[in-house]
């Protein structure tokens, strides 16, 4: 679509971006629950993507705009900072999906079970939960726990990743967005039902209170604070995208994906190739599950349905599987138009109703129409746009420096055989 | 002592034997050919020996040691590499990016490595680069380095899936029909190019084919299958004149034999 | 007492396995010819279950069902079923499969799982609008029960089992006599061999999508009858189990499809029934649905070609 004529037009001006930024921070900041103005301000992070202007100064302005604006013009009004980092929870699952599904190809239909893994974690062990099985009374656990536990979150996530990815991973093709799908509902079940013989997950009645984080004495339980702990994260998993997409795991992630045999007659281990993507993926998500639950407070099994897992699929797979900003793009949308626009939308037909000009019943209330617009999204991009709004590409590689390389020198690998073969 | 020996090979898929009992042996730095009719079982032959397949009986052996039962991506490890009939490249990354894939098992990067981007592995991936185009310099392809793979012409794609299969470190390397789809002058710089892979690297070369000026030109000894079975081997001068050769082409090609 | 409950229990699990080995059918031959999971198999089920039932609801409404024979009424509901589904199958394919036929494989599986949840939300929708509510009861046409001795089996039951075995016994002699069953055939093996033999591939898949289809939309009758409520979501468990039971039978194979459906519902149902008492009720009846797919993974895992259909080896 867009991307085409941008291309075209070798981006935006610089100075067309800093008025957006202006407009969208102003409209921020007088407008007390503003759709419109919140969209503008995460509009601006892509038109900075696009701008025609060097690396480094989008890189400033993306950051200026994040860290700064945002927060100081929206950083006191509960509502957008509670949006923001909804939005960036979804951006960062979406990214952890997309090492899955974009890099390595493999359909997983049970992601949201990693991100109950790692909420779990930190629900069951900074409660009282976890006195029913473990003695001795340790628990609840204070929210100065909650930073280690964004590593144990990670650990356990992994853990389960492997543990899954084990079996699952052997199973060819399409057959494994099925079983996946059925590993995801397994444990979804099982985290119901776990709350005999041994009371582990409290079963359906779920986990409260979970604490909020604390930092040196200070509680951060409000959205502000869970916006810079989430952005800090989001951080950190674009940074480990980027790096990854070029590596050698990158490259081995996209080669079995393209085509499995070629690969492992490359050398390729399928089963380890894809294990580590599955294992990448998880962590993440399982991060992001302690995030979740310490915002939340209360996790119940609920949470952590198929519905998710589609959810962040929809939003990999419209941004453009594989696509670094396009997958950030899909998340944010996807999150604005499910927690808010729709939500928006409810609210106006509801006040149409009470002033009685409309009759609506209670089940056509937009806001349950998830899984109509997850399907008609998920119809239309594999038809008409099956790369996404932001297509992947891969990156060129500079042909100067490889030639001006240090290594340049001398042939290497079986080339070395030639020199060889003129000394002798 | 063979380089590599496959000993009583036999391959069943449910009543269809599409190997029996083969047996060959392959000698440090030779080009061997492997011909036979449509389906007489050579691209069999060649998956068993790469870890495709296992062989329902028989073994493989490397340097005098069994590589059967090893998985496609142990095998190349160790140094046994192939290109594939239908060119198989991963066709959404560059040419490069191809190439690099190829050192995959000797470069040593994991997750953490990655993720924080130590110096090893910014060195390692370095040399890779280097390497990967290097091997394209040599095999001719330098100038469609950032090209996506499946955009290139036909030709340069069997070229590329060459140097990829090199960049490997294989000692010997299996060439599934090499030349199928050029034309005569093409064929001519594929001839000269395989030869150019003995000596200069001192690669050990399989290949089927089914062009006879190539094989006989080209492979010091030869192979032939009929309908999964070995019916011949010996120098091109031998299998030019053997009558179960020429009996296995008859009505079929018998011209291109004689 | 264990043992008093199994004759019952086995009755239960057939009346499920039929149902499974029924919709199992409409997932093979797909499979068989395009090599593709028809994802929003389940929900033509479910489409099915609501055609009936509002069939018989609006009847009912209007005074038709008054003095009419059940039998006759039930046929009627079938056919009307049976069309419609066999229709929203062929026009599914024609919309959101056939563009996509040669994409990459994750491409149409995608636009299937948009299909499947697209039509959950507006089967929802229409009920709602309709009815202000979206889990309906079904009219029981039949009442009553056969007894067998030492169980009993429902007259809808039964009908469930006579109705499938007929159902498969028709598609077999479909498959195997007619002319457009070989072409079937022909296209599962070698689709391009088969359009030069000038069958018409197209053709072949849209009435593998009709068959499946209205396959599907007539167990959703059955299970309709059989349990008495319905919503819009009970296709995608019951897809993914009738699914488990094509895997189980050995995917694109229509025998090892009903065989695996029967096995299922039979352990299903079994295990339903005694995982609790056995394992002193740690474990209920709420883990009937983990055991099913632990038997897919089970399978897929070791013996993924299942246990009628032959190993195939990609080609290389």
């Amino acid at each position: 679509m867009a991307n085409i004529g941008w291309k075209s037009m070798k981006g935006i001006p610089l100075v067309v971006t800093l008025i957006w930024i202006a407009v969208s921070a102003a409209a921020l900041h007088f407008m007390e629950k503003s759709v419109i103005a919140f969209l503008g301000i995460l509009f601006s992070i892509i038109l900075i993507y696009y701008t025609n202007t060097d690396k480094r100064v989008r890189l400033i302005l993306g950051a200026a705009v994040l860290l700064l604006i945002i927060p100081l013009v929206a950083g006191d009004n509960r509502y957008y900072m509670e949006v923001a980092s909804q939005v960036g929870i979804y951006v960062a699952m979406a990214l952890g999906l997309n090492i899955v599904v974009g890099f390595a190809g493999l359909l997983d239909l049970g992601y949201v079970a990693f991100f109950a893994a790692g909420a779990y974690a930190y629900a069951i062990f900074s409660t009282s939960q976890a006195n029913e099985f473990i003695p001795g009374g340790l628990f609840p656990l204070s929210g100065d726990w909650f930073w280690p536990f964004l590593i144990v979150g990670l650990i356990v996530a992994a853990i389960f990743g492997i543990l899954l990815g084990l079996p699952v991973l052997r199973v060819k093709g399409d057959y494994l967005a099925i079983v996946t799908l059925g590993f995801g509902e397994i444990i979804r079940i099982i985290f119901n039902n776990l709350d005999k013989p041994i009371n582990i997950t409290n079963g359906p009645q779920g986990i409260t209170p979970i604490p909020s984080p604390e930092l040196f004495g200070v509680k951060m339980g409000t959205p502000f604070y869970f916006y810079f702990i989430v952005l800090f994260v989001i951080i950190f998993i674009v940074i480990a995208n980027i790096r990854f997409e070029h590596s050698r795991l990158g490259r081995a992630w996209v080669a079995v994906r393209e085509d499995e045999l070629a690969a492992q007659s490359m050398g390729i281990s399928l089963l380890n190739t894809k294990l580590a993507a599955f294992a990448t993926g998880a962590s993440f998500a399982g991060v992001v599950g302690v995030i979740f639950a310490a915002k939340q407070t209360f996790i119940d099994p609920t949470s952590f349905t198929l519905m998710e897992s589609i959810g962040i699929l929809v939003m990999v797979i419209l941004g453009g599987s594989g696509s670094i900003p396009g997958v950030i793009l899909g998340a944010a949308f996807v999150t604005v138009l499910q927690v808010q626009l729709l939500k928006e939308f409810s609210n106006f037909l509801h006040s149409l109703q009470q002033s009685g000009v409309i009759n609506l019943p209670n089940q056509l209330d937009p806001s349950k129409f998830q899984r109509l617009i997850f399907g008609i999204m998920l119809i239309l991009v594999a038809l008409y746009r099956p790369n996404g709004l932001i297509p992947a590409r891969r990156k060129k590689n500079d042909l100067e420096a490889i030639k001006g390389s240090k290594y340049a020198g001398g042939k290497l690998g079986i080339l070395s055989k030639l020199t060889q073969g003129k000394q002798s | 002592m063979a380089l590599l020996e496959a000993n009583g090979l036999t391959k069943r898929f449910g009543g269809l034997v599409a190997n029996q009992d083969v047996t060959v042996k392959i000698e440090q730095g030779t080009i061997t050919a492997v011909i036979g009719p449509n389906g007489a079982g050579k691209t069999t032959f060649f998956n068993m020996v790469t870890g495709f397949y296992e062989p329902d009986e028989g073994d493989v052996l490397l340097n005098g040691k069994s590589i059967k039962g090893l998985r496609p991506d142990q095998i190349a490890e160790r140094g046994i590499t192939r290109t594939f009939q239908n060119i198989r490249l991963f066709k959404e990354m560059t040419a490069l990016e191809n190439v690099m894939v190829g050192t995959h098992s000797r470069l040593s990067a994991g997750i953490l490595g990655i993720m924080f981007n130590t110096k090893r592995v910014r060195e390692e991936e370095e040399r890779a680069k280097v390497e990967a185009y290097q091997l394209m310099e040599y095999v001719g392809i330098a100038h469609v380095a950032n090209e996506a793979a499946g955009s290139l012409p036909y030709g340069l794609q069997r070229r590329l899936e060459i140097a990829r299969a090199l960049a490997t470190n294989p000692q010997i390397i299996l060439l599934d029909e090499p030349a199928a789809g050029m034309n005569p002058r093409e064929t001519v710089e594929m001839t000269e190019f395989i030869r150019k892979l003995k000596h200069e690297l001192g690669l050990t070369i399989i290949l089927i084919e089914h062009d006879m000026k190539l094989v006989m030109g080209l492979s010091e000894y030869i192979h032939v299958l009929d309908y999964g079975r070995k019916i011949a081997e010996g120098t091109p001068e031998q299998i030019r004149n053997n009558p179960n050769v020429i009996e296995a082409y008859l009505g079929k090609s018998a011209t291109e034999v004689s | 007492m264990l043992l008093n409950i199994l004759p019952q229990v086995l009755v239960d699990g057939l009346t499920l396995g039929f149902m499974y080995a029924v919709v199992a059918l409409g997932y093979t031959m797909v499979y068989g010819i395009l090599e593709f999971i028809n994802f929003a198999h389940g929900e033509i089920f479910m489409v099915g279950a609501f055609v009936g039932t509002e069939v018989l609801l609006i009847s009912d409404s209007l005074g038709a069902l008054e003095g009419m024979n059940p039998y006759v009424a039930f046929f009627l509901t079938l056919v009307i079923a049976m069309a419609l589904t066999g229709g929203l199958g062929v026009l599914i394919e024609r919309v959101a499969y056939r563009p996509l036929r040669g994409a990459p494989r994750l491409v149409p599986l995608i636009s299937a799982i948009g299909v499947s949840f697209l039509l959950q939300d507006l089967v929802r929708f229409t009920e709602a609008i309709a009815r202000n509510e979206f889990y309906l009861n079904t009219p029981a046409l039949f009442s009553g029960s056969i007894s067998l001795g030492i169980a009993s089996i429902p007259t809808k039951g039964f009908i469930v089992i006579v109705l499938a075995i007929v159902m498969m016994i028709a598609l077999t002699l479909f498959i195997n006599k007619t002319k457009w069953g070989i072409a079937m055939r022909a296209v599962a093996q070698d689709q391009s061999t088969a359009s030069l033999m000038t069958i018409n591939v197209d053709k072949v898949i849209m009435l593998t999508f009709l068959i499946g289809s209205s396959l599907g939309g007539a167990t959703g009758v059955l299970f309709s009858q059989n349990y008495g409520t319905i919503d819009p979501y009970i296709g995608f468990i019951l897809g993914l189990k009738a699914f488990t039971a094509a895997v189980l039978g050995g995917i694109g194979n229509l025998r090892g499809a009903m065989v695996g459906g029967v096995l299922l519902g039979l352990l299903e149902s079994l295990s339903g029934a005694y995982m609790g008492p056995l394992t002193n009720g740690a474990f209920g009846a709420e883990y009937k649905d983990v055991f099913a797919f632990s038997i897919l993974i089970l399978v897929l895992l070791f013996k993924p070609e299942g246990l009628f259909g032959e190993a195939v080896k990609e080609k290389v």
